[in-house]
Order: structure tokens, then C-alpha cells, then sequence
């Protein structure tokens, strides 16, 4: 059952059962594979992705509910690196394999959007990631330092 | 080459370019060539036909002075993408911003020799600093899988923390190579004497006259300008170093900030159909039957292949399960029918009788049966008998998978004259061995397109994620299949490190030093790593040491995860020094200090310096809050010996509340570069992803067994700490010894284990000898 869905700006016209899970339809109907096939129970994060402006883990939910809703992924941040955050991961090398990092980034992004100047705390309790190569320390220094950046640059996230 | 040829319309160096549909298109199928796209040539990595003539087969200098790099080695987050691509730049003398990394062309391998300049290990060894050291994989084998083959990119794996290591020489030969026949090109151009040129950031200068050239310029001429005496080309020591030594950024990092680096999963291409797989649970295991009329009908679904047991000469002897795919227009289609396919297995009865507690059982018994002795010095017996007190501990370590973050899954295209493989793979030499075999094609006609993966620890787990896909595209010859695990069959197409057991006893005299050990360890057959950490000799010193392996037979397939041997081997020498401390009234640093003192090993100086400097960083023994301890270790590979070695010690600060939750609050570091580390930056990120990876195993990780099967299986029952148990301090301190290192990329931190069992211990009062230490009520009041 054909159904539109608005991803990064952009209205996709979607050939698939709306039953299938946000993730896949953003990967193999939409074709944008920043965002990441991991767990498939939504513990993991790394499929994380904003639907109307707030964080879900996209394994787990129906790509109908995404429907009328702005959707965001990581491609939708900047496609040149320059956002903010990608700024700061880049400056702390925050990545190791980066097959999270495109969910951690995201995460982040919701965080900064409710907390403009996070806690430790406040990292603690939204950017729920899994990390296996274990990036977690670099990429708290990150989140503080695009917390800074995006106040000077006066970005909204 | 032919890794450029047309088949049938398609061109396979064009594929799906995933992210430029971002830009409107939203049809799969939308190609894009991939030298057309620079987006697209960003992300991915594979090796193409360069434009303009390489210079020798890992450098190509393009006429604007980029100069690719070609990787041998596979990108898992470790960095070797960047300190190979340093070790080739510093001797080529290049302007490092221009460096493009790409993977080598194992086709190539397979059908080139390595030139013979790169064929010997220059130098006088680990203790050398002008050679290059001593490889891990020092011995030629064909396969690459316990030496080094002759052919062109010498040694394509990655493992064992050896790719700066075993690669340096060659990778600094190859730079240097390449710079003096650019220096002789220039130097035939202008008709000057060669040693009158310098070269410096792709820049040649000729001082006298002021002419200059770039790369670039001369690069054409230097593809053509043979080096007339390559063996007698020399590397640059340490002291040498400009590039090399210095911390530099990830070249991969930026394209994995903005979703662009294309994994192995993120693979598309026309005509592509995706594979769900469901394996037998219990190893070796096979399909007994499986009713695919029940989901034929299905949206998407094409197909079902059943496969066998993959050959265990494919998979080193391992045993994995027979399985059966459901193939489809989309993963999740293939998935969701494989969900409601009926499968029944034909489970061997004597592998589902196998549970943990019948296998800790087998594994303790094991320890009273004759081993394998791997030290005897003295007379430990009568060293017991004479002792003051004796001491002993058994102590337990689980299963553990890799669990990295990307599942399995690999790419496969096979024709009636050749295989193309998309796929991460931490040894492509030993996958195109296998998709010759799978086939029957040669392995010169086996193309391997390799990717960045998410997550290595190990040979890709050592699981059979290419055989299972090059099965399944045998079956379905003509058809793209991109075969992708669930989590769950992730966690049975990996391999284990063994489940282990230890027994500890010692000797102490009156004054609390200990004067007989008796190490013993138990594995399943096949466990890697048994000799870890106790063999040769002791690191501590006692006057009777003894030491044997005990073994016992397990259907569970097991592999070289993260820290191999040394992970749970120190964990139980560390752990047993600290009760010996204790045993003797003695403060654990100061215990550990002397014992190394009295020794004769050769690094036993780098070893004292290292714990000498994570105690001072960390204020060792200046008062810490009620609830809150610290406790020291050493980390060491290759101390028993005067070869290559790797030394560090660190210094755990651990806080328990009374409701029994842990906290690593400060980890300091106290690190040995050998020589000189290639990229400090890299290393010290390593070291920081070891300590969440030790700290996960010391914690929360273990897989158990029921009924022959893996229980946990995804990350529910399988945790994995988040941002919130990462140390709030991490300080790193590096110091020089005179040797190269063994490697560090995995076992450092694996002080972690023993560090929060002593801190329990200091806190609670609560010795526990059995990993993870979640598992335990850890109250105190």
C-alpha cells in the first residue's frame, strides 16, 4: 500500500506494507543507509532517527506512524560534515568503527534541542546509545563541545 | 586487473549509490559511476583502476598530487586506515593532506607476487630500532592464517593488534620506494645528479638550480623509472620520524559523522535480492525439513536455499550449523517469511545435552587430569611443604561473543566465471579461498570489493558470514544476494572465547612472599590463547613455579575475541596476586613492585616503571571516600621473553554504593610505545575502547548454555554499558622502552576484570572469583 512519508525535507512516495518497520523503509525504500540495522529490538540505538521532532528508535516502529510527520536522519543533518555536532565529533576523532555513531549523533541532537546546556546527568539519561568500540569517552567531551558551538553559531539543532 | 571488466550490462565498478537517492530519487536502482560522484568515491574504499599509472602497488600519485594509499589491512575502527596509510607518507614525503586511503585488490593478490624488496625483515629483530622489528606472522603461509604470504600485499588480515606491527617495513619500504624513483625521475629530467634533489611535501627541489617539480608532475615518469637497487633501500628509525610519532586525526572519521561510509551492509545493486538466514541453534546442527509453501506466497518473497554445514576446512576447523535462507525483494520480507517458515533440525543429542553448569563441571574436573605443562622450574611440591601458609582460588570466566555492532552479512554476485564479494571482512585472502571453494572458480577469478565494518574483534567474529552467502549465491548464480544476519543469528554465527576455569595455589613464607605456584587452566580444546600470561615463566616471582593446561572437548566453536588469551589469564593472575597481598598484610602495589624486582626478566625495569607511574598518577595511597578503592595491575604480552613486548600497568579507582552498584570512577594509564607508537592519537583511543570492553566483560557479559544453545542473544539478555558507566576520568601517560611493541589494539585494560574484584573485595569484604561481577549481590553496609 503506496503511503508518502517526508524524510530529511523531502516528500518519498514509499511502495511498501506501512507495517514495515521505519528502519527498513528509510534504508531499502528510501535508500539512505546512514541510519543503522543493529539489534532490531530497540535497545541498541544505533537505527535512531527524529519523527516530529523527537528521537525513536526506528527498528521498532511501524513506518505508518511516521506518516504526516517530519522525519530526520542522519543525512538530513548537513551532507558536508558541517553541522555542529559533526563538527565537534570530528574534533575529538569521536568515531572508532562509526556504526553507531550516526544514532549516538542523533541522540545528541535531541538532547541539545531540550537541553541547550547539558549535565553530565543529561547526557547520562538521553544519549542511551550502545557504543562496542567503546567511543563513549570522546564523545561526551563532544556533546559539550557542540553544545558550545551551536550557542556561538547561534544553530538551531 | 579485471576487477574493471563488463558482464552482461553491468558495469560492477558502478553500484548503488545509496546516498545520492537522497537527493529526490527514490527508486532502488539509481547508479551512479562511481569516479563521477566524489561523494561516492568519499565513501567507499574499494579498490579501483587508478587513471594514471601506479608507482608501485600501494602508492598512485594522481597529476593534482593526491596520492592514493592502498590498505591491506581492513578498517574496523581501530585506525589502521590512517597509521598504514603514515607509515607508507612518512617515507614517501607527501603532503599528508592529500592522502586517499583505499583497500588493496585482493584479486590482485591472488595473482601477483609481492615485489622481493618487501620479502625480508630489515634490521636485527625487536630490539633494533632501525629495522622493522618483529612480525607476529613472521613465517610464509599461503593463506595468510599463521604467517605471512609472498603474495603482493603480503599479509591482508587483521588481527592479533599486528598491523602496524607485522606491516611497518614493508609499508615504510613501499613509501620509501616510491620516493627515490620519483627522486630518479626528476633527476633524468633535469639530468642532475639524484643526490643533489630533496624531496619534501610532493615537492622535489633541485637547491642549486631552484628548479622544482610535484609529485604529481613526475609521477608518469616515475611509473616508468625502475629503482635499480630496491634492496638496498633503507627505512627511517624513530629518530628519523616526522609524520609517523604524531598524532593524527582518522581519515575515515569524517565520512562517519554524516552517514555517508558505506559498510558491507549498506550495499546495493540492481537485480539484488536479500537473504534472511535461520541456522540450527546447537552447533552442528542441520535441517532436518522445512516447508517453504507455507510463506511462498508471501509480499517479496522469491525463494529458499538450504545450506549445509560449511566445510570446517573454510572455517579452520570449526563446526558451525547447517541453515536454511528465505530469499526476497526486501531483508525485511525475507525475515518476516523465515519467522513463519516451519523449520525442524536434526540436533546431534550429545551437543544438546551440553548446559553451563555440566560444562564449568567438566572444565573443573579437567584441572585434576594430567595437561599440558608449560613451565616447571624448581620443585613446587616441596615448596608447599615448606611453605608457611598456602593459598589457593579457582576462578571463572563465561563464554563471550564479539557482539560487534554490524551483523553479519557479506554481498555475493556469482556467474559461471567469476565471484564478486561486498563484504567487511578482516581476511579477505581466506574468504576468497573459500568462494574458490564454494564454487569451484579459481581464486584468480574472485573479486572481493572490501568495506569498512562495524566492529571487527575478531576475524569477523570467525563465523561464517562469507560462506553462508556464497552458498546461497551459488545457488542463485546471476542474482545479487546480500545475505544479513539477524542479531540473533549474529550470536551463533560468531565464535566464543572459550569459557575458562583457573586454579591458583601458592606457597607463601613466613613473611608472606610466595616460594611455590601452581598455576593450572582449563579450556575446551581449541581455546586460544592457553599459554597467556603464566608461560615460560612466572611474571611474579617465586622460586617453584609450575604451569599446565587442561582441556576438555565442547561442541561451542571459539575464536581470538578481543584480548584472546590475556583477558581472562590476567584476570586470574591479577586477581590472585591481589589475595596473595592480602594474605601478607602487604599493600598490593608495593607487593607486586618487589615480586617483579626479584625476578631476571629482561623488561622486568618496564614493567616496574609502569606500575611505578600509574600509581603516582593516580595518588596511590592517599585517603579516598568510605565506598570507594583503588587497585592497581600489570598488563604485559611478551615479557617472558626479550623479544617484542607490550607493557602497561593501570590504576582502577572503583566506587561500590551500599546498594551495590558499581562505579569506575578514574582509570590511569601508564603505557610503554616501545620505539615509537606509528599514531599516539590511535592509541590512545584503543586504549579507552578497551577499558569500556574490559569494563563490559568484567560487569555484565557472560553467554551461557542450555540445551546445547546460546542463550543470550541479543542485547536484552546481553548488555552492553552505555555512556553513563564510561570512567568520568581517563589519564593516559606514555613512556619509551627499548623495543618494539607486540601490538596493543587488544588486550590492554584487561586490568579492569581483576581491578573491580579487588576494589569489591576492599569495599565489601566480598572476594568473587566468577566474571561478571553484576551477577553477584554486591550490598554492603
Amino acid at each position: 500500500m503506496p503511503f508518502d512519508l517526508t524524510i530529511n525535507r523531502t516528500v518519498h512516495h514509499v511502495d511498501a506494507d506501512p507495517q514495515t518497520p521505519l528502519l527498513w523503509v528509510i534504508r531499502d525504500h528510501v535508500g539512505l543507509t546512514g541510519t543503522k540495522f543493529s539489534c532490531g529490538i530497540g535497545q541498541c540505538g544505533a537505527c535512531t532517527v527524529h519523527v516530529d521532532g523527537r528521537p525513536v528508535r526506528s527498528c521498532s516502529v511501524p513506518a505508518s506512524t511516521a506518516i504526516g510527520k517530519p522525519v530526520l536522519t542522519i543525512e538530513g543533518l548537513s551532507r558536508d560534515g558541517s553541522h555542529p555536532i559533526q563538527v565537534a565529533w570530528k574534533e575529538f576523532d569521536a568515531p572508532q568503527c562509526g556504526y553507531c555513531q550516526s544514532g549516538m549523533i542523533m541522540s545528541t541532537l535531541a538532547l541539545l534541542q531540550q537541553r541547550p546546556s547539558p549535565s553530565d546527568a543529561d547526557i547520562d539519561a538521553q544519549v542511551r546509545n550502545v557504543c562496542r568500540c567503546g567511543t563513549y569517552h570522546r564523545v561526551r567531551q563532544a556533546v559539550y563541545l557542540a553544545a558550545d558551538l551551536m550557542k556561538k553559531r547561534e544553530v538551531k539543532p | 586487473m579485471s576487477d574493471t571488466g563488463d558482464r552482461a550490462g553491468v558495469n560492477r565498478r558502478e553500484f548503488l549509490a545509496t546516498v545520492a537517492a537522497a537527493h529526490g530519487a527514490f527508486v532502488l536502482g539509481f547508479w551512479v559511476p562511481s569516479r563521477a560522484n566524489a561523494q561516492t568515491v568519499r565513501a567507499t574504499n574499494w579498490y579501483e583502476e587508478p587513471a594514471t599509472p601506479e608507482i608501485n602497488a600501494w602508492i598512485v600519485v594522481a597529476p593534482d598530487d593526491t596520492v592514493t594509499v592502498r590498505i591491506a589491512q581492513t578498517e574496523l575502527g581501530q585506525g589502521v586506515w590512517t597509521s598504514n596509510a603514515m607509515m607508507v607518507c612518512e617515507e614517501l614525503q607527501c603532503d599528508w593532506k592529500k592522502v586517499r586511503p583505499q583497500y588493496a585488490s585482493a584479486n590482485r593478490d591472488a595473482r601477483e607476487k609481492a615485489p622481493a624488496w618487501t620479502l625480508n625483515v630489515p634490521g636485527e629483530g625487536a630490539t633494533d630500532p632501525k629495522g622493522g622489528g618483529e612480525p607476529t606472522f613472521g613465517n610464509r603461509d599461503p593463506k595468510g592464517v599463521s604467517g605471512i604470504p609472498d603474495s603482493l600485499y603480503r599479509r591482508m588480515r587483521t588481527n592479533a593488534a599486528s598491523s602496524v606491527k607485522d606491516g611497518r617495513y614493508y609499508l615504510q619500504l613501499a613509501g620509501a620506494e616510491a620516493r627515490e624513483r620519483l627522486l630518479l625521475a626528476a633527476a633524468a629530467l633535469w639530468n642532475v645528479p639524484v643526490t643533489e634533489l630533496t624531496a619534501k611535501d610532493s615537492v622535489i627541489r633541485h637547491a642549486s638550480s631552484g628548479r622544482t617539480t610535484s609529485y604529481g608532475q613526475i609521477a608518469p615518469r616515475a611509473a616508468q623509472t625502475p629503482h635499480p637497487h630496491p634492496e638496498q633501500i633503507r627505512i627511517k628509525p624513530p629518530d628519523q620520524w616526522t609524520l609517523m610519532g604524531t598524532e593524527q586525526k582518522n581519515l575515515d572519521v569524517p565520512a562517519k559523522v554524516t552517514g555517508e561510509t558505506i559498510y558491507g551492509i549498506d550495499i546495493r545493486l540492481p537485480g539484488m535480492k536479500w537473504a534472511a538466514v535461520k541456522t540450527c541453534p546447537v552447533y552442528g546442527g542441520d535441517v532436518k525439513r522445512y516447508d517453504f509453501d507455507v510463506v511462498r506466497n508471501m509480499p517479496g518473497v522469491r525463494s529458499a536455499v538450504q545450506f549445509p554445514i560449511p566445510d570446517p576446512a573454510l572455517t579452520r576447523g570449526r563446526v558451525f550449523s547447517g541453515g536454511v535462507a528465505v530469499i526476497a525483494d526486501t531483508w525485511y520480507q525475507a525475515k518476516t517469511a523465515l519467522d513463519k517458515m516451519p523449520v525442524e533440525w536434526t540436533i546431534p543429542p550429545e551437543h544438546a545435552a551440553f548446559n553451563s553448569t555440566n560444562m564449568h563441571a567438566a572444565l573443573v574436573a579437567a584441572l585434576d587430569r594430567p595437561g599440558t605443562v608449560r613451565a616447571n622450574q624448581g620443585d613446587v611440591d616441596a615448596g608447599f611443604a615448606k611453605a608457611a601458609r598456602i593459598v589457593e582460588a579457582t576462578y571463572s570466566t563465561p563464554y563471550l561473543p564479539r557482539a560487534r555492532m554490524e551483523p553479519g552479512n557479506a554481498t555475493v554476485l556469482v556467474t559461471n566465471d567469476r565471484v564478486d564479494i561486498w563484504i567487511g571482512d578482516q581476511s579477505p585472502q581466506e574468504t576468497r579461498f573459500s568462494a574458490a571453494k564454494i564454487t569451484g572458480l579459481p581464486e584468480t577469478n574472485v573479486h572481493l570489493h572490501l568495506c569498512h565494518l562495524g566492529g571487527g574483534f575478531g576475524r569477523n567474529g570467525n563465523g561464517p558470514q562469507a560462506e553462508h552467502a556464497i552458498m546461497i549465491a551459488n545457488a542463485n548464480r546471476g542474482v545479487p544476494i546480500h545475505m544479513l544476519w539477524t542479531r540473533e543469528e549474529d550470536f551463533i554465527g560468531t565464535t566464543y572465547r572459550a569459557m575458562g576455569v583457573a586454579r591458583l595455589k601458592a606457597g607463601l613464607d613466613a613473611d608472606g612472599w610466595p616460594i611455590a605456584l601452581d598455576v593450572r587452566t582449563a579450556m575446551q580444546e581449541g581455546g586460544f590463547g592457553p599459554e597467556a600470561s603464566f608461560h615460560v615463566t612466572s611474571r611474579y616471582f617465586v622460586p617453584n613455579y609450575r604451569y599446565s593446561n587442561h582441556t576438555t572437548k565442547f561442541h561451542v566453536p571459539v575464536g581470538t575475541r578481543r584480548g584472546v588469551g590475556q583477558a581472562a589469564h590476567e584476570f586470574y593472575r591479577e586477581s590472585f596476586i591481589d589475595e596473595l597481598a592480602h594474605a601478607a598484610g602487604k599493600d598490593p602495589y608495593r607487593y607486586r613492585r618487589e615480586l617483579l624486582a626479584r625476578t631476571n626478566l629482561p623488561y622486568k625495569a618496564d614493567m616496574i616503571k609502569a606500575l611505578d607511574l600509574a600509581a603516582e598518577m593516580s595518588g596511590w595511597g592517599t585517603p579516598l571516600p568510605k565506598g570507594t578503592a583503588r587497585a592497581i595491575a600489570l598488563e604485559e604480552r611478551g615479557t617472558e621473553g626479550n623479544g617484542s613486548a607490550t607493557v602497561s600497568a593501570m590504576v582502577h579507582t572503583v566506587s561500590v554504593s551500599r546498594e551495590g552498584k558499581v562505579k569506575l570512577e578514574r582509570v590511569d594509564v601508564a603505557h610503554d610505545t616501545g620505539f615509537g607508537l606509528v599514531n599516539p592519537l590511535s592509541v590512545k583511543k584503543q586504549i579507552e575502547g578497551q577499558i569500556t570492553w574490559f569494563y563490559n566483560d568484567a560487569m555484565h557479559q557472560a553467554c551461557s548454555i542450555a540445551d546445547g544453545r546460546i542463550v543470550e542473544n541479543n542485547f536484552n539478555t546481553f548488555p552492553i554499558s552505555r555512556i553513563d558507566e564510561d570512567p568520568p576520568v581517563i589519564n593516559i601517560r606514555f613512556f619509551p622502552t627499548s623495543h618494539w611493541l607486540i601490538g596493543m589494539g587488544h588486550d590492554r585494560a584487561t586490568s579492569v576484570e581483576s581491578a573491580i574484584g579487588e576494589a569489591i573485595f576492599q569495599i565489601t569484604g566480598k572476594r568473587l572469583r566468577d566474571l561478571p561481577y553484576s551477577r553477584h549481590d554486591l550490598k554492603w553496609s
